[in-house]
């Protein structure tokens, strides 16, 4: 589903280089769960973001649904997103000015859909995540765990094929952590959804079906 | 999309709304400006209605010792009969002290079946007038020598004036005025003419027959020259008045002369409105761009998430431009009530259509104004790199 061949980033300025990754190679099957550890600075969040299309590598090739992305434009990207990814993150980012039903339909605004339409995948996609009955809140009057749900709710609404979640139980206490896992751990088991996470939690690591562990940019396992 | 941007700014509407204000308060000040300017544009483009050029005003005193009507009948007739024997004169006729572009008005006002009209031009010539002014007769007659006879009952309007009483019809032949012991006849419809410079509107009007007992106090004489009229002729002219006229306070002025110092009125007002108008502008311009560079910066995780969930570059840009038009949509929503009100009350008497193409144009103005304070901000925020924006929230 995924393939990375070769992938470097180093980051320029004028006086450093930096090479936050080196020479990853990667393939993820469809359906497939895969965590990504390591400690902090090591280019976990670099590797979700150059697999989610969000940043450019500096060197190497992507391969996504048999598409090869690397020389995309700025368009073809967005509706690549759009369509094929959809993104976790740990900060959730929902926008507090809109309402939960709101910030679920937001994947949607960018497809050729109706109000109607948006407004019934993304109830939908709330009941997945056991939040129908906070549609009208806003993010602000919600606790951590409820909207990283809501975020797994936009996540999902478009139904990608992948999904890349980036520290998704971080902010979360243990309770919601698990939460928030068994969700995805549904997503991937029901609707076969292939899901990509970094974390630092071993527990959680373990429950996914595959773990990759990079070090200083390098992949070490 | 539309639907979306609009419950987002709903929402922050406190934080907008300062915005909305400003942008209210600009386009108010640019309908007054658009407004003055239009109305005065509309007026200049008007014809005067006489041509004023080699047209001289000489004022006077009536200094004459002599108390009796006759004499000082044959005097002003014979001072007239000497100023129009001059080579340089082409016409001259005595008028009262408003002649055209002077800072004296008389005004009067009448009532015609029921229907009372205030603020009427009451000018008074004598049959010479016309010829002199060069202006011209929309219908009937201007004043001659049978009408002495019958003076004060009869009576020349300005075309404005005839059809505000008698609408299409001709106003000539017809009575005017209600009170059976003061109306008068109308013998002849005077085409209209600016006697308050290029920028303002023709008035009412009414031309009075002068007769022999108004000398005394008319105190004008417009003297229409031939356009070698020089410094010499006036110095010779001036002469003939103070020697007619002693002790009297004689001044020659040209009425193409009066006619700038009498446009400045109107023009003055209208630059420093204008100036106000500039600065207000470039406030509201900064303010928008400020804002919007502001909310950039502020919603660089928003603008990276939106990017994330699949919104090319062009989008986010598109929706910050967009997001400021809806917010000026409000403020001239808003504007557009009040600025209704003005033809809807008849706020300052003036035409409709002035106001409605202010209206538009203020409109026109602030979209534009919008649209250029944001373009830039919007193609800031399409640079924004997902993934940088995203990792600083």
């Amino acid at each position: 589903m995924i393939r990375l061949q070769n992938i470097e980033k180093v980051y320029r300025t004028d006086t450093i280089q930096t090479l936050a990754l080196n020479s990853i190679n990667l393939d993820i099957e469809k359906g497939e769960f895969l965590s990504i550890m390591g400690p902090s600075g090591c280019g976990k969040s670099t590797l979700l973001n150059i697999m989610g299309l969000l940043d450019m590598p500096s060197k190497g090739s992507i391969n996504i649904d048999s598409q090869v992305t690397d020389n995309f434009s700025d368009k073809q990207l967005a509706a690549f997103r759009n369509k094929k990814l959809g993104f976790i993150f740990q900060s959730y980012h929902l926008i507090n000015d809109l309402q939960v039903l709101d910030n679920v339909e937001l994947p949607l605004l960018y497809r050729d859909t109706t109000a109607k339409e948006r407004k019934q995948l993304a109830t939908e996609a709330l009941e997945k995540v056991g939040l129908s009955n906070r549609i009208k809140h806003f993010p602000t009057q919600l606790s951590g765990g409820q909207r990283q749900r809501v975020a797994i709710a936009r996540a999902i609404v478009g139904r990608p094929e992948i999904i890349l979640a980036d520290e998704p139980t971080g902010n979360l206490d243990s309770a919601m952590g698990n939460e928030i896992m068994d969700i995805l751990l549904q997503l991937n088991r029901d609707e076969g959804t292939t899901i990509v996470m970094v974390t630092h939690d071993e527990h959680m690591a373990k429950k996914t079906h595959r773990l990759v562990r990079l070090f200083d940019g390098s992949q070490v396992q | 999309m539309f639907k979306h941007l609009f419950k987002m700014i709903w929402n922050k509407k406190k934080q907008n709304s300062l915005l909305i204000v400003e942008i209210l308060l600009s386009f108010m000040v640019i309908f007054g400006v658009f407004s003055f300017a239009l109305n005065s544009y509309n007026n200049y483009a008007k014809p005067m209605g006489f041509n004023y050029n080699h047209v001289w005003a000489i004022s006077y005193n009536h200094t004459l010792e002599t108390q009796n009507p006759d004499s000082v009948t044959l005097v002003y007739q014979t001072l007239l009969r000497n100023i129009k024997s001059m080579p340089q004169v082409v016409n001259a006729g005595y008028h009262s002290g408003n002649v055209p572009f002077a800072n004296n008005h008389n005004t009067t006002g009448l009532t015609q079946k029921g229907v009372e009209v205030t603020g009427i031009n009451n000018f008074f010539a004598d049959e010479n007038y016309i010829n002199t002014m060069g202006t011209t007769m929309f219908s009937g007659r201007w004043y001659n020598k049978t009408d002495p006879v019958i003076k004060s009952e009869v009576i020349v309007v300005n075309k404005m004036l005839a059809e505000k009483l008698f609408g299409k019809a001709d106003a000539v032949g017809k009575m005017l005025g209600d009170n059976v012991k003061t109306r008068q006849r109308i013998i002849g419809v005077i085409n209209d003419i600016k006697t308050d410079g290029d920028y303002q509107r023709p008035a009412y009007a009414l031309y009075n027959r002068h007769d022999t007992a108004s000398y005394k106090w008319m105190g004008k004489i417009l003297v229409k020259v031939t356009p070698d009229a020089d410094a010499a002729f006036e110095g010779k002219l001036y002469k003939l008045m103070a020697n007619t006229f002693k002790n009297s306070n004689i001044e020659i002025e040209h009425l193409d002369n009066r006619l700038v110092a009498y446009n400045k009125f109107t023009l003055v007002p209208l630059i420093i409105l204008s100036i106000v108008a500039a600065f207000l502008i470039i406030n509201v311009a900064l303010g928008i761009f400020g804002v919007l560079w502001y909310n950039i910066n502020k919603r660089r995780g928003e603008i990276g998430l939106r990017r994330a969930v699949g919104a090319p570059g062009a989008a986010v840009s598109l929706q910050l431009v967009s997001e400021a038009m809806i917010l000026a949509t409000l403020s001239l929503i808003i504007g557009a009530f009040f600025a209704v009100q003005f033809p809807l009350l008849n706020v300052f008497d003036l035409p409709a259509s002035v106001y409605l193409f202010a209206m538009l144009f203020a409109v026109i103005f602030i979209y534009l104004l919008v649209l250029v304070c944001s373009l830039y901000p919007g193609k800031q925020a399409a640079a924004i790199y997902p993934a940088v924006a995203l990792h600083e929230e």
